[in-house]
């Protein structure tokens, strides 16, 4: 009823709603004019001579000369200053279960407000949302949300928590950033949803405001990474590293597509790489492939891959394994180490229960990971 | 060739460009020219690049001289468009927006009506939305395109001149734009309707491109025609770097930024590169 609620609501305050097809494309895009977009200076970048600016946000490291955008499509160097096209412009504003984005270990059962602007910094050849995320900011309908008015919203709407979601939330730091903190002061959390593709400086700040992080880990391979994202693998490892040692809490997303990064061994190589570096209790998802933007030749994910794969990774020694996009599949619930209990049983994204006290298991009091309530 | 405040002289220009019609296609008149390469039928795009703002883009006397001696030559103003990406840079480029049906159109894909399609073409590393301009009104193309050093691709010319014709171009700068410039052209939308380049080079901006800076403008007074794309763009680097030695600059190699994406047109057929295989006519008015 909430989410209906919301969406009546913000229908009728001339709010734009939705991710990709949701937000309202035809077939010949609805654009904004350029001059709709914002113009904040951006944060992390460095100048130089002849009106040259580097970007300094992601490991890509943009070098541009004046007007030209960076490889994310939303900012854009004018006249030698660096600014950000999408701060506080949301191009997708929802009410969604905290176990989509997914987080089982944060906040479980409840709603999180979850916002987008436009833009990425990579290229995901399987990308589910690329109508929004590999588009430039005028390319997509957006309605203005500043940081101050996400916060309002979301607590109006009782979500204990802001998502940043859907697009990559790298790309628009600023407005993240902001939202955050507006959010802490008023009692929310803050969750991220991320490639994780961020150079170290931007998200030690980063980790300072926000909650939780979700890192979506593509494969353990550089060359998936270099084919199929347009990125690079080390970075993202380095900040898997760097979110595992803060007291933000994390939490990995494995997409399995078919033939392309299921190898059983890889997958083995990176639960040993995740235990050893930000230990066993790390909740990993692996979800299921379904055809979508590049990849359109490739079938869904078997079940028996998932299922091959989480056994790996618990023979591995991690103990929080799920599958994901595979309704009513017991590797949904989260199970307590010790005794096997099913300590929160889950249908797709609902929660149906929680056997949670104070963050221990009911049957054994084996303390569970993570952020409750 | 420019006047007081930088205009173009419109007579010469007009001059310029039917002499290279009749050199590129050995008539005695442009018309005849013109026929050779476009259906009397055709709906012809030239497509130009205004991302540089007035003092740096294809020139609006040229645009407007080269569309003049289409119709001059019967093919009608309705089935003429000069378009580029989005109206804002046309407007500051200095064009006059049109996009009555009946008249020469000059407007951008982020006009109301045209927009980009929504299915994705997929080709080799080239996932992109075409603007409806190019996928449903032109049916023959002309790059018009500016030159212009290029800080990533080494230059930006008539193959690169495409990249205004996607949604996505900032994803294909990785690796000196290289294979996307020569993969873009080599998508059907593009190659299929492609017909010449036609390089503005009558003010060169020979270094820290693609953005203007006084310093390293050249007026060169020249438009180097081709039917073949990847020469075009191969002569267009010769003078680049004419300009850049004449005036005490590394070449585009020493600098690390040689226009590789040259050879991935030329390996996927779609012209040649290499200086030895290109015959250079010149000519003046």
């Amino acid at each position: 009823m909430k989410r209906r609620l919301f969406c009546e609501t913000l229908a009728g305050t001339g709010f734009l709603l939705g991710t990709g097809a949701a937000a309202g494309l035809s077939r010949a895009w609805a654009f904004q004019d350029t001059s709709n977009l914002s113009h904040v200076e951006a944060r992390y970048y460095k100048k130089h001579p002849d009106r040259e600016i580097e970007c300094l946000l992601c490991p890509r490291l943009c070098k541009l000369g004046d007007k030209e955008r960076g490889y994310c499509g939303v900012r854009q160097n004018d006249g030698g200053i660096y600014y950000t096209l999408v701060y506080g412009k949301a191009c997708a504003a929802n009410v969604d279960p905290i176990e989509k984005k997914p987080f089982f270990h944060f906040l479980p059962g409840t709603d999180a407000f979850s916002i987008a602007a436009a833009g990425c910094n990579v290229n995901c050849k399987f990308c589910q949302n690329w109508q929004i995320s590999q588009v430039r900011a005028e390319q997509v309908p957006h309605a203005d949300l500043p940081p101050e008015e996400v916060a309002a919203a979301a607590e109006k709407y009782r979500c204990p928590s802001i998502a940043y979601t859907y697009t990559e939330p790298v790309v628009f730091f600023e407005y993240m950033y902001d939202s955050a903190i507006a959010a802490h002061k008023r009692g929310l959390r803050n969750c991220v949803v991320t490639a994780g593709h961020i150079q170290p400086e931007p998200l030690q700040d980063l980790l300072k405001v926000v909650d939780a992080v979700k890192i979506d880990l593509k494969s353990f391979q550089q060359d998936f990474y270099r084919e199929y994202v347009r990125g690079d693998l080390q970075p993202v490892l380095d900040a898997i590293k760097a979110v595992g040692r803060s007291k933000v809490w994390l939490e990995i997303v494995y997409l399995v597509i078919p033939t392309l990064n299921d190898r059983g061994e890889d997958i083995r190589n990176m639960c040993r790489w995740l235990a050893r570096e930000v230990g066993s209790d790390i909740p990993l998802h692996f979800t299921r492939f379904h055809p979508m933007y590049l990849i359109k030749n490739l079938p869904p994910t078997p079940i028996s891959t998932l299922e091959s794969l989480r056994d790996i990774a618990l023979e591995e020694g991690i103990h929080y394994v799920y599958m994901g996009n595979v309704p009513g599949h017991e590797a949904e619930n989260t199970y307590c180490p010790r005794c096997r209990s099913v300590v929160i049983q889950r249908y797709g994204m609902q929660v149906k229960s929680i056997s949670l006290s104070k963050g221990e298991c009911r049957t054994c009091h084996n303390p569970i990971p993570g952020i409750w309530a | 060739m420019f006047g007081p405040g930088g205009a173009l002289d419109r007579l010469k220009i007009s001059e310029m460009l039917s002499l290279g019609f009749r050199k590129l296609t050995g008539t005695r008149e442009a018309g005849q020219g013109l026929a050779r390469l476009f259906a009397q039928d055709a709906r012809v795009g030239i497509k130009i690049n205004t991302i540089g703002g007035r003092k740096i883009s294809t020139r609006p006397e040229l645009s407007l001289s080269l569309a003049e001696l289409l119709v001059k030559n019967g093919w009608p103003e309705r089935n003429v468009v000069i378009w580029d990406r989005t109206n804002r840079e046309l407007r500051e480029a200095g064009y006059k927006l049109s996009d009555s049906p009946n008249a020469l159109k000059v407007f951008a894909t982020d006009t109301a009506g045209a927009g980009y399609e929504t299915e994705i073409v997929s080709h080799r590393n080239i996932g992109s939305l075409f603007s409806t301009i190019q996928t449903n009104f032109v049916t023959a193309s002309i790059s018009l395109a500016i030159l212009k050093d290029h800080g990533l691709a080494g230059i930006t010319a008539g193959m690169k001149n495409y990249f205004g014709a996607i949604h996505n171009p900032n994803k294909y700068h990785d690796s000196h734009c290289d294979p996307f410039i020569a993969e873009l052209f080599d998508s059907e939308p593009i190659k299929a309707k492609h017909r010449l380049s036609i390089l503005d080079a009558l003010l060169v901006q020979y270094h820290r491109g693609p953005s203007f800076h006084t310093q390293w403008a050249e007026p060169c007074g020249a438009l180097i025609f081709s039917l073949d794309p990847v020469a075009a763009d191969a002569v267009g680097w010769r003078l680049v770097e004419q300009l850049r030695s004449g005036n005490g600059l590394p070449s585009l190699k020493e600098e690390g930024r040689e226009p590789v994406f040259l050879v991935s047109a030329e390996k996927l057929g779609l012209g040649r590169a290499g200086s030895d295989s290109i015959e250079v006519i010149e000519d003046e008015v």
